[in-house]
């Protein structure tokens, strides 16, 4: 499996596409202090203003500005989406690893855990859990990581059981390294492609999920969020505020995850070359995520070595 | 890997994912009855609501405490909890002042009518298009279907839903904006059909448009994918008829899959259901659940995602139960 994995989603178009727009979101969130006039929490001066030079997508019921808002959403989008993706990443990595590496009654135990929490509808779960907790950042990265991780978890056991039966792996094991050496040492850097998927697939999950939290306004009242504009803005629907208040951002949401569907889309391509032939771009959306990596032979089956 | 499919491996499976069921419940119920008490504070307050503690009286609070054992031990606690959701006692919604298994069943009809209509409205459209779609691979009409699709799949539940409600609520002044029945307006059955058809309109519209990619992509790639085996090859030697091909021997073939992903449709159709029905103030368990955010009624906030989170669990089972008798090559990995 040597292909330049990064080359490859360049040369895509729908790769481009979406690394282009996230590439926009990021700078967007980074300049955001730069790129607008206010801070978005600030009173302007003015309530409902249409836009203007002055401020460039109007101003709210309170009087923030909200151009500044939409840049500084832009941050908590990204913030807890990259974070929960990294976060559940790592619990998948840990409870994936441990399952096909230690096999066993970890590897059943494990398993049967991950089975019984695919079964749970993680949103509404994590609306009551964030109902108690009311939850800021930090806060919303291990919520949606509770839920994020099992079908991270089911992919890369998987991957584990076919890569730790290569030679390299048996010949460190006879030198008598651990399981959690095996992994980190020569298991991890071979699955690269699909960690980067699994990646990219819950920071889409986790778009979703904090928009519709933030939405309900179930989130830490001071965070500034797309979803939560949305839905301070739906309140006045009966004036024209919505047109550059609600439309952009809902906008700026739909675009992240486009962005994301469009990267993990190329991703899924350069991995699987048989979906090349063929425009088949139904799993990209799926969320059944087992069915975008293929799961080797006889992995249903497994006995954990002697 | 291949089990032998004797009655006793079939009640093994059943087994297999019945206990997952078990467990999910028992996550479900102690994440339920923990979160309350995990709170700092006083549990009571927590479960109640900081409002609900202003008007309360020591007598109230200690029949309270007594109702939920808070005096005792902490599994006694569970005990009482456990025990007290099998009688179907969920708690007293301390807004609306009545049981939550009253409120709630006042709403959930309406939650009932727009699931259903639309997981059967979904499934249809995306089978058919898909069917379409997938014969025809890379036409024309098979590429505007999958970019329109694609398209909508990028947008959320609720802003599909808010963008109908701004353009045929708003603007155009088509549909109601809020509510399911015109109040006081009830005049003969026909007439009542119509208003309530009249305003599940839009959010069934938004519930069908969120949904409908996952089952029309399921379906195409299903469909392209069947299209190369062999039996359609001799379907076309015997002189089969283009749409007899499609629909009877292909796209039969392309339902398995759907029928999979129907559990996995309908809980997504739920969490979706609550949201758009946030954005239309239509009367269901959404709306019902908005409120109870709103007014801080924690008692009434349980029921709703306890209720909401058994639909689903036994729906997925029910599914699964159905997909072994249909598919008896599916045998579980545990």
């Amino acid at each position: 499996m040597h292909i330049n994995y990064w080359g490859e989603v360049k040369r895509d178009g729908f790769g481009c596409a979406g690394l282009a727009m996230l590439a926009l979101l990021a700078f967007m969130a980074a300049g955001a202090p730069i790129l607008s006039q206010y801070p978005p929490a600030e009173y302007t001066g003015a309530i409902f203003q249409p836009p203007s030079a002055q401020y460039w997508l109007g101003t709210n019921d309170v009087g923030q500005d909200i151009w500044a808002q939409l840049l500084y959403g832009a941050r908590t989008t990204l913030a807890v989406g990259s974070g929960a993706a990294l976060l559940s990443l790592l619990l998948s990595i840990l409870a994936g690893g441990l399952a096909a590496m230690a096999g066993g009654f970890w590897d059943r135990a494990l398993m049967r855990l991950v089975d019984a929490l695919i079964v749970i509808p993680p949103v509404i779960v994590a609306i009551l859990a964030a109902a108690y907790f009311r939850p800021g950042i930090t806060m919303l990265i291990v919520l949606l990581s509770a839920f994020l991780w099992p079908d991270g978890a089911r992919m890369v056991r998987s991957q584990v059981l076919s890569v730790k039966e290569r030679m390299h792996v048996s010949a460190a094991r006879t030198f008598g390294a651990g399981w959690l050496y095996l992994l980190l040492r020569h298991v991890i850097p071979e699955l690269g492609p699909v960690l980067t998927a699994i990646m990219v697939l819950n920071f889409r999950r986790a778009v979703f999920m904090e928009a519709g939290l933030s939405f309900l306004g179930v989130s830490d009242p001071a965070v500034i969020s797309w979803g939560k504009m949305m839905q301070q803005a739906l309140s006045f629907s009966y004036l024209e505020v919505w047109k550059w208040w609600l439309i952009p951002a809902g906008a700026a949401l739909s675009m992240t995850i486009a962005a994301l569907t469009c990267t993990g889309f190329a991703l899924e391509k350069t991995m699987n070359p048989r979906l090349k032939k063929e425009m088949r771009s139904g799993n990209a959306c799926n969320k059944r995520i087992d069915c975008i990596v293929q799961r080797p032979a006889g992995f249903e089956r497994y006995k954990p070595y002697p | 890997m291949r089990r032998a499919l004797t009655f006793c491996g079939v009640l093994q499976m059943k087994k297999g994912f019945l206990f997952n069921y078990l467990i999910a419940l028992v996550i479900i119920l102690t994440l339920n009855f923990i979160l309350p008490r995990l709170m700092p504070g006083d549990p009571l307050q927590a479960i109640y609501g900081c409002e609900a503690m202003i008007v309360m009286t020591p007598e109230l609070k200690a029949e309270l405490t007594r109702r939920f054992s808070l005096d005792m031990s902490l599994d006694r606690q569970f005990q009482s909890y456990i025990a007290s959701l099998l009688r179907g006692d969920f708690g007293h919604s301390y807004f609306y002042n009545v049981p939550v298994s009253k409120v709630i069943l006042g709403c959930f009809p309406w939650t009932i009518l727009l699931v259903g209509l639309a997981l059967f409205i979904s499934t249809g459209l995306g089978v058919l298009a898909g069917v379409e779609s997938g014969y025809r691979r890379g036409l024309p009409p098979d590429r505007f279907l999958l970019g329109l699709f694609m398209g909508l799949s990028g947008l959320p539940d609720f802003f599909i839903g808010i963008l109908l409600l701004l353009v045929f609520g708003v603007s155009l002044g088509l549909v109601p904006l809020a509510g399911a029945v015109t109040p006081y307006s009830g005049q003969g059955t026909a007439a009542i059909v119509l208003d309530v058809l009249h305003h599940l309109a839009l959010p069934l519209a938004a519930l069908v448009l969120s949904r409908i990619t996952a089952i029309y992509l399921l379906t195409r790639n299903t469909m392209i994918t069947t299209l190369g085996e062999n039996f359609i090859i001799t379907a076309r030697a015997k002189g089969c008829a283009n749409h007899v091909i499609r629909y009877r021997h292909a796209g039969r073939n392309s339902l398995l899959p759907v029928v999979t992903a129907a559990g996995l449709q309908l809980s997504h159709l739920i969490t979706g259901a609550l949201f758009v029905e946030i954005v239309f103030s239509y009367p269901g368990l959404g709306t019902l659940l908005y409120n109870s955010l709103l007014t801080r009624d924690y008692p009434l906030l349980q029921g709703i995602l306890l209720l909401a989170t058994l639909t689903v669990l036994t729906v997925n089972f029910l599914v699964d139960i159905i997909y072994s008798k249909i598919d008896p090559r599916i045998c579980y990995a545990h």
